[in-house]
């Protein structure tokens, strides 16, 4: 039980961290905004919350001495997962408070970079947020108001990765992956039909499948008319 | 206990400055007035703006920096292979071309920083993710790195593969537009920081540094800028007036009395200036009068300044000054025990000959006997020094002592000529030929009669204590005289 909810939290967790860093790869970019900026506001602080959540859940079930040992391992290499996120949410963090007083929005001597992106992260960050449309409500000014926050939050970020490291022993080199080299293909092939489905019905969405659509009725009319003929010719002879 | 990334040495990373004005002329050329004028790519049924052409970029450069067309190309060249613009239609291939061919500038996020360097993680996650989009076709160089990497850092991988999965499916929310541009700007941005066997690594900067190479250049410079400076006007008025003072002294310039013994063969000149002569010229006194230094550094002077100073019972001060430059360029092996002898003698509560100095300066002294060397008493001789120079200096030159001096030196007669001099030596020895030159004594025997000298003197100093006793001793004895 408390596995299945450890895995559940860290996955959200790993869901949010890479939309985050999705968000962050378009600061500075043509498709900045302020509703990027309060994306990533609202992108990270979910991903703190489930930060907190997941650090009191694991060091919780760590402690605990009454755990079996194939147990402790199997927690012992989640907290490293755990760990490794927070990692990346902090670079992703510092980068984006780098990027942002270089990118300030209002200013109309700064131009943002002509990245070849035009289209907005709403739909990255609805899927951080687990919404089905993003709601923006925040000021004009959010890119420069939110720098300061984001600046205490990367302490806090540290701070607790910081405490983590004091209180839990976990050495992470101990732990070995479950997942060989090369098991993204494997699992994506097992995952289902689903997501290769998806891959190629995205990928081939504009042309193949409308060709292949387009195929089956032009067969289907072909083979109809012939056997409108065939029926012709028999009546007929 | 996890290993936070230590960025040992990446902050200094040299060779790296120049990052942030390719920046600014990113940031430049975006301008929708001054900057580059941009085209739509078109890929496949997808067409993707901001697109622009190598030529445009060099023409950019060249207008905007005023430069050579050769080094224009350079400059652009160096934007492409440092990850700034990457090429479209040959994306291996990170040269800058003055064509037509088209180019895009990469996102913020993937500029090279100083303080970071591309991350292995992240290319972990960047290399499964590939995996996953090209079903397994990976280049030769990738697969190694994808394997090398997953020894590295095997306890990461359950996470990298987890993070390439989310990654890849967040990555779909997007228009197809975006996604095919972010492609082509994470290929590039690996190209540049994983560069494939057989391209220039461009971010190769040498060993890692512990430390920052131009820390002490850095702080060299910071106390070099906060040194006193004098002013040029002041430094030449005081080279100006030293040459007047001395122009009188300089034999060169006004000739010496009684007459230059290179030229006339005379040593007349040396024997009226030698160290302890009885009587000293004038020039010489007179010169005791411009500063201090002079009087200190002529040992007649000093001489003279004892006598002084032994009237007013200060001459321990003095005392102690020659102890301590004879500790200084003395011999090293006997430092300690001059050094120790000097605090016996002045500095030692109760000592014979002590010297009065603040108690600061006494406890750095005290402090540094412990571990004697032989610069240990500079700070009480420089005390000591100042002292004499502030004070008893002034009154010296104005004493019955050093005018009686004055009085007594002598102005040598101006020599006779070279010739009249043969002349005179042939009448007086009835010699032809050369004067016999006798040499002057052995600098063996001059220090020898000097230490005698001084081991004299010291026999003979009055010491203050010795005085004290004694006045004590008289008022003793008058206060117990009258009872009597």
């Amino acid at each position: 039980m408390v596995k299945e909810e450890c895995k559940a939290l860290l996955d959200a967790l790993n869901k949010v961290t890479a939309c985050y860093r999705h968000m962050v790869l378009t600061i500075g970019g043509t498709s900045d905004s302020q509703n990027l900026r309060e994306e990533l506001k609202k992108t990270r602080q979910k991903a703190q919350e489930l930060a907190v959540a997941n650090r009191n859940k694991l060091t919780t079930v760590l402690k605990d001495k009454t755990v079996s040992k194939e147990d402790k391992a199997e927690f012992e290499r989640l907290w490293v997962i755990f760990s490794t996120c927070l990692e990346i949410l902090e670079i992703d963090m510092r980068r984006a408070l780098e990027l942002g007083h270089e990118f300030p929005l209002n200013v109309p001597k700064k131009h943002l970079i002509q990245t070849g992106m035009s289209g907005g992260t709403s739909g990255v960050a609805a899927r951080a947020m687990s919404v089905q449309n993003m709601k923006y409500e925040a000021e004009r000014n959010i890119d420069v108001v939110d720098l300061k926050d984001l600046e205490n939050e990367i302490n806090q970020v540290g701070e607790m990765m910081y405490e983590m490291e004091m209180k839990v022993n976990v050495p992470q080199w101990t732990v070995e992956a479950k997942q060989d080299p090369g098991a993204e293909l494997k699992s994506t092939i097992s995952v289902g039909a689903s997501s290769i489905g998806m891959i190629s019905v995205e990928e081939n969405k504009s042309f193949c499948d409308i060709s292949k659509v387009l195929a089956g009725i032009i067969f289907t009319a072909v083979l109809i008319i012939a056997i409108v003929l065939a029926v012709c010719v028999v009546k007929l002879s | 206990m996890t290993v936070t990334r230590l960025d040992q040495g990446q902050r200094y990373r040299p060779r790296m400055a120049f990052l942030k004005k390719i920046e600014t002329l990113m940031m430049e050329m975006q301008n929708p007035d001054t900057g580059i004028k941009t085209q739509t790519q078109t890929v496949t049924v997808a067409s993707i703006p901001h697109a622009v052409t190598g030529n445009d970029i060099v023409q950019w450069i060249l207008q905007r920096l005023q430069i050579a067309a050769e080094e224009a190309l350079h400059l652009g060249d160096l934007f492409v292979k440092y990850g700034y613009i990457y090429p479209l239609q040959e994306p291996k291939n990170l040269t800058l071309r003055a064509d037509g061919s088209l180019y895009r500038f990469q996102t913020p996020y993937f500029w090279p920083v100083q303080s970071w360097a591309a991350d292995d993680t992240d290319y972990a996650i960047y290399l499964a993710k590939k995996n996953i989009k090209r079903k397994g076709i990976l280049e030769e160089y990738e697969k190694e790195h994808y394997n090398m990497l997953n020894q590295k850092i095997n306890y990461k991988w359950d996470f990298v593969i987890m993070q390439a999965k989310e990654q890849y499916k967040a990555g779909k929310e997007r228009k197809k537009e975006d996604r095919y541009a972010l492609d082509c700007q994470e290929r590039a941005y690996w190209l540049v920081n994983r560069t494939p066997p057989g391209m220039l690594d461009v971010l190769e900067y040498g060993l890692d540094r512990v430390t920052d190479p131009n820390e002490s250049k850095i702080m060299y410079y910071q106390q070099a800028i906060l040194k006193t400076r004098v002013k040029s006007s002041v430094s030449l008025g005081g080279i100006v007036k030293y040459s007047e003072q001395f122009l009188s002294n300089d034999p060169i310039l006004s000739g010496c009395l009684p007459s230059n013994p290179w030229i006339s063969d005379d040593p007349e000149f040396w024997d009226l200036n030698a160290k302890l002569v009885e009587v000293p010229t004038r020039m010489r006194v007179e010169r005791w009068a411009f500063n201090f230094s002079e009087l200190i550094r002529d040992p007649k002077g000093r001489q003279n300044f004892q006598i002084f100073l032994k009237k007013e019972f200060s001459g321990e001060n003095l005392g102690f000054w020659e102890a301590c430059e004879d500790l200084k360029y003395g011999d090293q092996s006997k430092v300690k025990e001059k050094a120790q002898e000097i605090y016996k003698l002045f500095l030692a509560p109760g000592a014979r000959r002590w010297i009065n100095i603040d108690g600061k300066t006494m406890g750095i002294t005290v402090k540094g006997l412990e571990h004697p060397h032989r610069y240990v008493l500079d700070a009480a001789q420089t005390h000591i020094y100042m002292l004499m120079k502030k004070d008893s200096y002034g009154r010296y030159l104005k004493s019955p002592i050093y005018k009686e001096m004055l009085a007594k030196a002598v102005v040598p007669q101006e020599g006779v000529k070279k010739r009249q001099v043969k002349l005179a030596v042939i009448v007086g020895t009835g010699l032809f030929g050369r004067r016999h030159l006798r040499s002057s004594p052995s600098p063996i025997i001059l220090r020898q009669q000097e230490e005698e000298a001084k081991a004299r003197e010291a026999a003979n100093t009055v010491d203050i204590t010795q005085v004290m006793s004694k006045l004590d001793r008289r008022n003793q004895l008058q206060k117990e005289a009258p009872p009597k």
